[in-house]
């Protein structure tokens, strides 16, 4: 066991192009032994799939160059093998899985068809021998061997099916070495433990060299044995996954650790309503008929009934497609719905469009992505000052004012609003779209995942902002998130939807501590890794 | 927008192929404007019994220098040519002294004459000066192009904004009109047209831009089908923003890429349509300068080489100068590479 399976030296790669050659991976040693779960952890565009795609030399020779350094895979230098002896190695003894696995399967051709390539490619060329193999891997995997599984492409497959065929393809030769990149990123709470089950069971059981890759660090902290942890191409820290945690070195990694969400909020002791809304329901046209009766519908929402008082935190906490954008939308009124929305006393639904134009400035949105949501022709200043202009006639130096007062207020420099969005960082211009919402004095901002598409040290400095800036102006949010921690540390009501139903409603406290249904248990207990 | 617009400029001017070719475009569009000062059958400056004219500007007639025609003076006539040798008289020609309807009356080669110094690039079957034709004509070629662009460009983005704004049913009444619209033989239209009325460049404007804008109206309905849903759109749906604010102010600048990226292709695509169209002899009136007619006149008299070759050398140029910029434009402004 104490043998090194993988031993990178001195790693540094250049990404060479036709105008600049920039630094990408910068002389980074890491160890891998036999049967051992290495997690490799970094911010996005630290490099760290970078060298995953390394270590199978996967990156384009042409453009990725590596400068100094050596890959050891079992005494043998992968850098210096030629491109027939890689083909040999990989999927073969190193594999790799993706993080998203509709993309990574072929969807033209069937389960059986890829799973057969690789055996054939890599085992034997015996076809009467095919069906043992694969039923073997399959209940290793979790997979039923039945022909409905084998004959059925990538999208006939639920997000679970797929990412646990992936990996079956991935291990079938038994390699030594599986490096799975963000392996569970694009799955749901509730498939993330079972794949990481599965990964770590496979591991156990085969001997096989594990390096995970992930921005997660309760995963990390919960599945691997050792840590590495990179930073701008470089290893900020590497050592035992018990000693990252219990004591940190690094300021990095101590900020990771650290910026963990815990409870932010105090109690809210606000008893007038903001928001109400009654058997809200939305569905969308799926198959239009000239008849009635034959038209049928997707249910987006059904039945949601919810409120929230003024200066309180509304969590919605959901699967993908449970829903939770198209109340944000419906709140909004975006969206055709069925039922009521009651808003600051009065019913949306029933104001003529000029009444709701004026009231739109009361209710406002930020967005998930922060590079689709500004639009990037235009500077800081047109976007602050857009709503302003909307409501009323300013000069030029009251925008100019008002949007020097906005910069401040989330923290960024007055001197900066003739800039364009290209011009900043993610959560620079999360921050600029959290001043344009609060640019018309909103009474709701709808938060729709906001730190999701960030960096967890960006994410916790995002979420000191969006509270100030509650307490300061006693706004009230609804705040939308797949992350039930996010949610829980900021939130003073929670509301969990499955499946366009609300599944529970209620305190904070009561719903972190005490949760009724099945389907937040699990998400609680997912999130935690409490195992 | 200033720095986008920089970025694509300095990117562009990276390729020196592009560089030339605008520089050499616009130099000779900038010239053929000015044909009048260039290519001229009436003197620019003339000074006769001491007394200044400026015949390019004013118009004198025959009897004001003695002569006996109630017409304007025809400069080139002999009368006025020994009028102008006399004395301390004198004066200035263009550097090539025929307009595009000057015909040589003093030459004793038959039509069409080979080039001579009287017609640098010989006369045309009728004894008009082929390079002032061609002068003109490239002239004609160019704006009628850049005017049947814009007016294109204009009624496309009109309509795709409104396709791809509003969708829906909107979307899809204007999508079954456009395909009615544009299964309407075109050819056949301008035939029946150009017998209907008189033909006139006017004319053959309005019934191309009719049909013009077809294609590039579904390219801005897929630009604005894709910009309606960004995040930043529906943020300023929130911030109650008009309809039309929404569309001038985030969507349409969000989607001019495709626009502009089309535009050469569309002014060489227009230069050429005029082109086939006048040597057909369905386009532009008998008497202006055409390039087309020009070439269907090589064609009628193959043994006349200056016409079919001068003319085929002057469009090929002309359409390769388009594709170059066009091309130089489209790599630049791909934010991809």
């Amino acid at each position: 066991m104490s043998k090194n399976l993988l031993n990178i030296e001195n790693l540094s790669i250049n990404y060479v192009d036709t105008e600049h050659t920039k630094s990408i991976i910068k002389n980074i040693s890491i160890q891998v032994k036999e049967g051992e779960i290495l997690g490799l952890v970094g911010e996005s565009g630290s490099g760290k799939s970078m060298t995953g795609l390394a270590i199978n030399s996967l990156l384009d020779k042409k453009k990725f160059i590596a400068t100094e350094g050596k890959i050891f895979f079992d005494d043998d230098n992968i850098l210096e093998k030629s491109e027939e002896d890689l083909l040999k190695i990989r999927g073969n003894k190193i594999s790799m899985i993706f993080q998203e696995p509709m993309l990574s399967l072929n969807p033209v051709q069937t389960l059986k068809t890829q799973i057969c390539e690789v055996i054939k490619l890599h085992i034997t060329d015996d076809e009467s021998r095919f069906p043992d193999i694969i039923e073997s891997i399959f209940s290793k995997c979790g997979l039923e061997y039945e022909d409905k599984i084998l004959n059925s492409y990538a999208h006939m497959l639920s997000g679970g099916q797929r990412q646990r065929a992936m990996i079956a393809i991935s291990v079938v030769c038994n390699p030594k070495l599986l490096i799975a990149d963000e392996p569970t990123t694009a799955l749901d709470v509730t498939l993330q433990l079972q794949v990481l089950e599965l990964l770590k069971k496979l591991s156990k059981e085969n001997g096989m060299s594990l390096i995970l890759i992930s921005h997660d660090l309760d995963l990390i902290k919960n599945y691997t044995d050792n840590v590495v942890i990179m930073k701008d191409g470089k290893i900020e820290e590497a050592n035992s996954t018990k000693e990252i945690f219990d004591s940190p070195q690094s300021n990095y990694t101590k900020q990771l650790i650290n910026c963990r969400p815990v409870r932010m909020i105090e109690q809210n002791n606000s008893n007038q309503e903001l928001l109400k809304i009654n058997n809200l329901n939305c569905r969308f046209l799926t198959q239009n008929s000239f008849f009635k009766n034959k038209k049928k519908y997707f249910y987006a929402l059904t039945d949601i009934n919810l409120s929230l008082n003024v200066g309180e935190t509304l969590g919605v906490v959901g699967e993908s497609g449970s829903g939770k954008s198209t109340l944000a939308m419906s709140i909004l009124q975006l969206l055709k719905y069925q039922g009521q929305i009651i808003f600051d006393g009065a019913s949306l639904e029933l104001m003529n469009k000029e009444d709701l134009r004026n009231q739109r400035k009361d209710f406002q949105i930020v967005f998930q992505d922060p590079y689709s949501s500004l639009s990037p022709r235009l500077n800081i200043l047109e976007i602050l000052s857009e709503g302003l202009s909307v409501y009323g006639n300013y000069t030029d130096s009251q925008l100019i004012n008002s949007c020097e007062e906005l910069l401040n207020e989330v923290g960024l420099e007055s001197s900066m609003m003739y800039r364009y969005p290209h011009q900043f960082s993610g959560g620079q211009r999360q921050r600029i779209a959290i001043a344009r919402a609060i640019s018309l004095k909103p009474k709701l901002v709808i938060m729709d995942e906001p730190t999701s598409a960030l960096d967890v040290v960006v994410q916790k400095n995002i979420l000191d902002l969006i509270i100030s800036i509650q307490r300061k102006y006693n706004l009230s949010y609804i705040f939308i998130s797949h992350d039930i921690k996010v949610v829980g540390a900021i939130s003073h009501k929670i509301c969990v939807l499955k499946k366009s139903e609300i599944v529970e409603f209620g305190d904070t406290n009561s719903i972190l501590n005490n949760p009724k249904s099945d389907y937040t248990q699990q998400l609680i207990r997912s999130t935690s890794f409490s195992s | 927008m200033k720095e986008r617009s920089r970025a694509i400029w300095v990117k562009f001017k990276s390729s020196k192929r592009n560089l030339y070719s605008l520089y050499i475009f616009s130099f000779i569009f900038l010239l053929s404007i000015f044909a009048e000062l260039i290519s001229n059958d009436k003197p620019i400056l003339m000074m006769i019994d001491d007394k200044l004219y400026f015949p390019l500007v004013l118009e004198y007639k025959e009897t004001h220098f003695g002569g006996v025609f109630e017409t304007e003076a025809d400069y080139k006539d002999d009368f006025m040519q020994e009028l102008i040798k006399k004395n301390n008289n004198w004066a200035i020609f263009p550097i090539n002294p025929n307009s595009y309807n000057t015909i040589n009356l003093n030459k004793s080669t038959p039509n069409p004459a080979p080039p001579s110094l009287d017609n640098y690039l010989g006369t045309d079957d009728r004894g008009r000066d082929v390079l002032a034709r061609l002068i003109y004509g490239f002239r004609l070629s160019v704006i009628f192009a850049f005017m049947l662009t814009i007016i294109a460009v204009i009624i496309g983005i009109f309509f795709g904004a409104i396709q791809g704004y509003f969708v829906g049913r909107t979307d899809l009444f204007l999508q079954r009109f456009i395909e009615i619209w544009s299964s309407m033989p075109e050819l056949y239209l301008l035939i029946i047209f150009s017998s209907l009325f008189e033909p006139s460049l006017s004319l053959l404007i309005i019934l191309l831009s009719l049909f013009g804008w077809i294609g590039l109206s579904d390219y801005v309905r897929a630009e604005f089908l894709k910009g309606r849903n960004m995040d930043y759109v529906v943020a300023a749906r929130t911030m109650g923003l008009s309809n039309y604010k929404i569309i001038t102010k985030h969507i349409l600048p969000n989607s001019m890429i495709s626009v502009i990226t089309f535009l050469p292709f569309r002014i060489s695509g227009a230069i050429l349509i005029l082109t086939s169209l006048d040597f057909l002899g369905l386009g532009v009136p008998p008497d202006t300068p055409s390039l087309g007619e020009l070439l269907s006149q090589g064609k009628e008299s193959i043994e006349a080489w200056w016409l079919s070759l001068t003319t085929f050398f002057v469009l090929v140029g002309t359409l390769l100068l388009l594709i170059f910029i066009g091309e130089g434009i489209r790599e630049s402004m791909d934010s991809r590479s």
